[in-house]
C-alpha cells in the first residue's frame, strides 16, 4: 500500500466479503486482483464467533470471548448462528446448551429467540451484530474506509434466517450488498483459481448448518442448479454427541435440555450446571479434532461432586459411530439435489469440500463413497468461503474488470406458498428455481359476501402450511360483497437476489384494487432496528445525521458516476432534450453533494433518477439486443445497429456473417435457424 | 403473463433446442441481472430486476414441457386453466388407477425393480405423448383448432407427471431405508 493512499482522506472505499460463521468468521478483501483473508490487530485471520457480555455492559468478541466461556457460560455466546432467524419455540434453539433465554410476552416477541444475560435481553441479531462489527474494525485498520460488504449465508437458510443475517449488518454499520450464499461463494473462489468447466458439488459441513450445492461453472457463469441441506446440522452436533458421552462419564446425568420432554410422572434430576454443560462441550471438540489425526485420543474428565478426575479413552471408531447417523442425514440432502438437478454423481466433474466438519475423516470418507470420487482436497476449507465473498463484493462494486465475465446464478433453496383451503401449503415458487424471481397466483373466495382475505405465507417443502415454516401473516380487508368464488385475489411473489421474498396482494373483479404489500417479519421490525442502531450510536441523532449526510454523499455520487458512464456509452439512445436535462440535474446534484444537507442530496439523486428513467429502458433494451445477438459489450457498429431495433439487428448480422468469419455470428441465432 | 418466447427471443415451437434457449437464458441474465446494476440509479435497478425476473421466469416457463404447451396455446388464445380443460377419458384414468395400484403393492413389496419397471412403463408413454403435442403444436400452421386438440393430451401428461413423480418418492424412500 503506498503513502498516497494511507493518507488520502478521500481514499475510495473498498469492498469486503464476510464469513459469518457458526464456529468462526472471517472478514476477506481483493487485493491487486487476488482475495485475502484480512488479520486482526493479533495477527489471526479466523475469529471465533463468540460474545461475552461483560458485568460493566462492554462486550468482548473472539478469542478472548472464548476464553471466558468456561467460567461464565451464560454470558457468553457460541455458535449464535445456530440461534438467527429462530422463533423462541424452535426446537432448535432448547438443545444441549448453558444458555437462559427469555421468555416472550407477545406473539411478536416470540418469533425470536432470546437469550437473558445479566438482566439484558438480547436477540441474535444483536449478538451476531457484535461479531460483524469486529470484523469491520480489523477491515478499517487494513482498508481505513470499507465500502459495502458481502455477507454469506448457508445457502439453505430461509427467509427469516436471511432477513435476520441482513439486518445484523445493518445494526453493525455495514451496508449490506448483498447476501450470498456459502457453497455458491465457495465455488467462485475455487472456479476462479483453478480456471475449471464443468458440473460440481459443493459439500459444505460447517460448525451448525449443512448444505449441498450442485453448479454449472461455464466460462465465468456459475449456475446452481440445485441446492439443499439441513440449517441445524453440523460439526456442533457432533460435538453434542459425544459431550452427551463425556457428561456420561463424569457421572453429570440430570435434566440437561430445557423443555425436553420425559415422562411428566419420571422424577427429574437436577438440572446440571452450565459450566458443566460447557466444559463437556469443549472437551468433546478439542477430542474430535485430535481425532483427525489420531486414532485414539484419552482425556481427563473430572468427576461429579468429588476433586477426582477420570481417563477416558475416546477411539476413531466410538467416535465414527457417534456421529454416523449425522452424516448419513447429509447423503439424504445430496441424494435429493442430485436428483433436483436431474444429474447422477457419475457425472460431476468434481466434488468440492467447505467447512472445517469436512476434516473429520469419516466425513471424507462417507463423500467419497457417495459421490464415487475423491474429493477435492486443494482448497482451505476454512477460508474459501470468505475469499469468494470478498471477489463478489469486489465484482459488484464495480471496482474489477471481471465484473462483465463473473456472473452467479443462484437459487431459492426452499419452495414458497401459501396457506389455502384445509391447512394445504400451495407452492408459488418451488425450490430451486433461479433468482431473482416472480410469480403470481389468483385465489378466490369460499363463503359468500367474504369481504376479507386471511393470507398465509410460508416456507418450506411439506404438504401442511402447518409444517412449513410461517413467514407472514396478513388480511386484505375491503372487498365488496359477492357471491363465493367470485372474488379474484391475485397474490404476486417476488424474490430478489439475496432470495428475500415480498409479497403483493390486490383484488381485482369491481374494478376495487385493494393492495398490500408485506415483508416476512422474524421478530423484529425495521424500526427496531433502526432504534438500535440509534442507540449503538456515541452521540445518538448528531451521528445519525452525519452518517446519513456521508451515506447520501456516497449513494448520490455512484449515481452521478454511473450516469456519466452511461453517457459516454449510450449517448446516442438519448432523445432531444434528454441530454440536457440530464446534465442539468447532474450540475445540481453535485452542488448538493458540496453542501451538507443529505435531504437535498437525496431529492436531487432521486431527480436524476426520474431525468435518465425512459432512457434506461432504451439502454436496458439495447443489453437486451445485445445478448440475443450474442455480442459483446464495445463493438460500435453493432451498438448503433442494436439501437435500431432487435430484429433489424439480427438481420444485419445475419447478412454480414454469410460473407465473412462465421465463428462471428451468435451460435444462438444459428441454433434457431436451423 | 407474458409470452416467454418472446422475452427470450426464440421461435415459439414446442420443439425447442433446449441447449439453445438455456444458453440464452445465460446470456441475457448476463445483460439484465441485478449484480450488474448494483451502481445503477434505483429507478433503473428496479427495470432490471423486473426485467431479470420476466427473463427467469420465461425460461423456467420453456424448460417445462407443460407449461411450454400452455404458453404456446396462450399465444393461440386458447384458454388454458386446468378447469376449463376437457374431462381426461375413462379409459385413461382406469389405465392410471391400475398403474398406481401396481406401483403401490409394489412399494409394499420393496420390489424396487418392478417400481423401476412402472416408471419405465410410464415414461415411454410420456414421450409418445409428448411426441403427439410437438406434431400437433408444431404442425397446426397458428389454427386455434388444431392446437386446442391437444388439450386432452396435456391432460395426460399432467397424470404422466403425477405418476412419476410419485415413483421417484418411492425409489428415494426405499433407498434410503436399505
Amino acid at each position: 500500500m503506498s503513502l498516497l493512499e494511507i493518507f488520502d482522506p478521500k481514499a475510495r472505499p473498498s469492498p469486503i466479503g464476510i464469513d459469518l460463521g457458526t464456529t468462526n468468521s472471517l472478514v476477506a478483501r481483493v487485493r491487486d486482483g487476488k482475495p485475502t483473508v484480512i488479520a486482526d490487530c493479533n495477527g489471526e485471520r479466523m475469529v471465533p464467533s463468540v460474545v461475552h457480555y461483560d458485568a460493566r455492559g462492554a462486550v468482548v468478541v473472539g478469542r478472548s470471548a472464548q476464553r471466558l466461556a468456561a467460567s461464565h457460560p451464560r454470558e457468553t455466546i457460541v455458535s449464535v448462528k445456530r440461534f438467527v432467524g429462530r422463533g423462541a419455540a424452535d426446537p432448535e434453539t432448547r438443545r444441549l446448551g448453558p444458555y437462559e433465554f427469555a421468555e416472550p410476552t407477545t406473539p411478536e416477541e416470540a418469533k425470536s429467540v432470546r437469550f437473558k444475560v445479566r438482566g439484558r435481553s438480547l436477540t441474535p441479531v444483536e449478538v451476531s451484530a457484535e461479531i460483524l462489527k469486529e470484523l469491520r474494525v480489523s477491515a478499517e485498520r487494513d482498508l481505513r474506509s470499507v465500502g459495502g460488504v458481502v455477507i454469506t449465508v448457508p445457502a439453505y437458510f430461509d427467509d427469516a434466517q436471511r432477513q435476520a443475517t441482513k439486518d445484523a449488518g445493518r445494526l453493525a454499520g455495514l451496508e449490506v450488498l448483498r447476501l450470498l450464499n456459502e457453497p455458491t461463494a465457495a465455488a467462485l473462489a475455487y472456479g476462479l483459481d483453478q480456471k475449471q468447466n464443468g458440473l460440481f458439488a459443493v459439500y459444505d459441513l460447517g460448525g451448525g448448518t449443512f448444505d449441498i450445492t450442485v453448479l454449472l461453472l461455464d466460462s465465468g457463469v456459475f449456475q446452481v442448479k440445485s441446492t439443499g441441506g439441513d440449517s441445524a446440522l453440523g460439526g456442533d452436533d457432533m460435538d453434542r454427541a459425544l459431550a452427551e458421552r463425556l457428561l456420561g462419564e463424569m457421572g453429570a446425568t440430570g435434566h440437561r435440555e430445557a423443555g425436553s420432554e420425559g415422562s411428566p410422572d419420571a422424577p427429574r434430576a437436577a438440572p446440571v450446571a452450565p459450566e458443566v454443560v460447557r466444559l463437556a462441550l469443549d472437551l468433546a471438540r478439542e477430542v474430535k479434532h485430535r481425532l483427525t489425526d489420531a486414532a485414539q485420543v484419552e482425556v481427563e474428565v473430572p468427576i461429579q461432586g468429588s476433586q477426582a478426575t477420570k481417563l477416558v479413552t475416546v477411539t476413531r471408531d466410538d467416535f465414527n459411530a457417534l456421529i454416523a447417523p449425522l452424516v448419513e442425514r447429509t447423503g439424504v440432502a445430496c441424494r435429493r439435489a442430485l436428483r433436483d438437478a436431474g444429474v447422477k454423481a457419475g457425472d460431476l466433474d468434481g466434488v468440492i469440500l467447505v467447512g472445517g466438519s469436512t476434516r473429520v475423516p469419516y466425513v471424507r470418507e462417507y463423500v467419497a463413497k457417495l459421490f464415487g470420487k475423491e474429493p477435492l482436497g486443494d482448497i482451505d476449507p476454512d477460508e474459501v468461503v470468505a475469499l469468494g465473498a470478498a471477489i463478489q463484493a469486489d465484482i459488484l462494486a464495480g471496482a474489477n474488470d471481471r465484473s462483465d465475465e463473473v456472473l452467479l446464478l443462484d437459487v431459492l433453496p426452499l419452495s414458497l406458498g401459501i396457506e389455502t383451503m384445509g391447512g394445504v401449503a400451495e407452492k408459488v415458487l418451488p425450490r430451486n428455481t433461479t433468482i431473482p424471481a416472480g410469480a403470481r397466483q389468483t385465489f378466490t373466495t369460499y363463503a359468500d359476501n367474504q369481504t376479507g382475505f386471511d393470507l398465509h405465507i410460508v416456507q418450506g417443502e411439506r404438504e401442511l402450511a402447518a409444517d412449513c415454516r410461517s413467514l407472514a401473516r396478513f388480511t386484505l380487508k375491503g372487498i365488496p360483497p359477492m357471491p363465493a368464488g367470485m372474488a379474484r385475489l391475485e397474490v404476486t411473489f417476488r424474490v430478489d437476489a439475496d432470495g428475500l421474498l415480498g409479497v403483493t396482494a390486490r383484488e381485482q373483479t369491481t374494478g376495487v384494487e385493494q393492495k398490500v404489500e408485506v415483508k416476512p417479519s422474524y421478530g423484529l421490525t425495521d424500526e427496531q432496528v433502526e432504534d438500535m442502531l440509534l442507540a449503538a450510536l456515541d452521540h445518538g441523532e448528531e451521528d445519525l445525521e452525519r452518517r446519513r449526510l456521508v451515506e447520501a454523499r456516497v449513494e448520490g455520487e455512484r449515481v452521478a458516476m454511473a450516469t456519466r458512464k452511461a453517457l459516454a456509452a449510450d449517448g446516442d439512445l438519448l432523445e432531444p432534450g434528454e441530454r440536457e436535462a440530464i446534465e442539468g440535474a447532474l450540475a445540481a446534484l453535485a452542488a448538493a453533494i458540496r453542501g451538507d444537507r443529505a435531504s437535498l442530496i437525496q431529492g436531487r439523486t432521486e431527480a436524476l433518477d426520474d431525468a435518465t428513467h425512459a432512457w434506461a429502458g432504451r439502454r436496458m433494451d439495447r443489453a437486451v439486443a445485445h445478448a440475443i445477438a450474442g455480442k459483446r459489450i464495445g463493438d460500435v457498429e453493432a451498438e448503433v445497429a442494436a439501437a435500431k431495433g432487435v430484429d433489424q439487428h439480427v438481420e444485419e448480422h445475419q447478412a454480414g456473417a454469410r460473407g465473412q468469419d462465421a465463428a462471428e455470428i451468435a451460435p444462438a441465432i444459428i441454433e434457431e435457424r436451423r | 403473463m407474458t409470452d416467454p418466447f418472446a422475452t427470450l427471443g426464440l421461435e415459439p415451437r414446442f420443439d425447442l433446442d433446449l441447449r439453445a434457449a438455456e444458453q440464452r437464458h445465460r446470456d441475457l441474465s448476463r445483460a439484465l441481472h441485478p449484480d450488474r446494476y448494483t451502481g445503477a440509479p434505483a429507478a433503473e435497478r428496479r427495470l432490471a430486476l423486473n426485467r431479470a425476473i420476466e427473463v427467469n421466469e420465461a425460461w423456467r416457463v420453456l424448460r417445462d414441457p407443460i407449461r411450454r404447451a400452455d404458453a404456446l396455446l396462450a399465444r393461440a388464445g386458447v384458454e388454458t386453466r386446468e378447469d376449463a380443460a376437457p374431462k381426461p377419458s375413462p379409459a385413461l384414468l382406469m389405465d392410471i388407477l391400475e398403474s398406481r395400484e401396481e406401483l403401490s403393492s409394489a412399494a409394499k413389496r420393496r420390489d424396487l425393480g418392478k417400481v423401476a419397471a412402472l416408471g419405465e412403463a410410464m415414461r415411454a408413454r410420456e414421450q409418445r405423448t409428448l411426441a403427439a403435442v410437438a406434431a400437433g403444436l408444431d404442425g397446426a400452421g397458428g389454427d386455434a383448432g388444431k392446437i386446442r386438440a391437444v388439450l386432452p393430451w396435456l391432460g395426460e401428461l399432467r397424470y404422466y407427471r403425477r405418476f412419476l413423480d410419485e415413483v421417484s418418492t418411492i425409489e428415494e424412500d426405499l433407498a434410503e431405508a436399505q
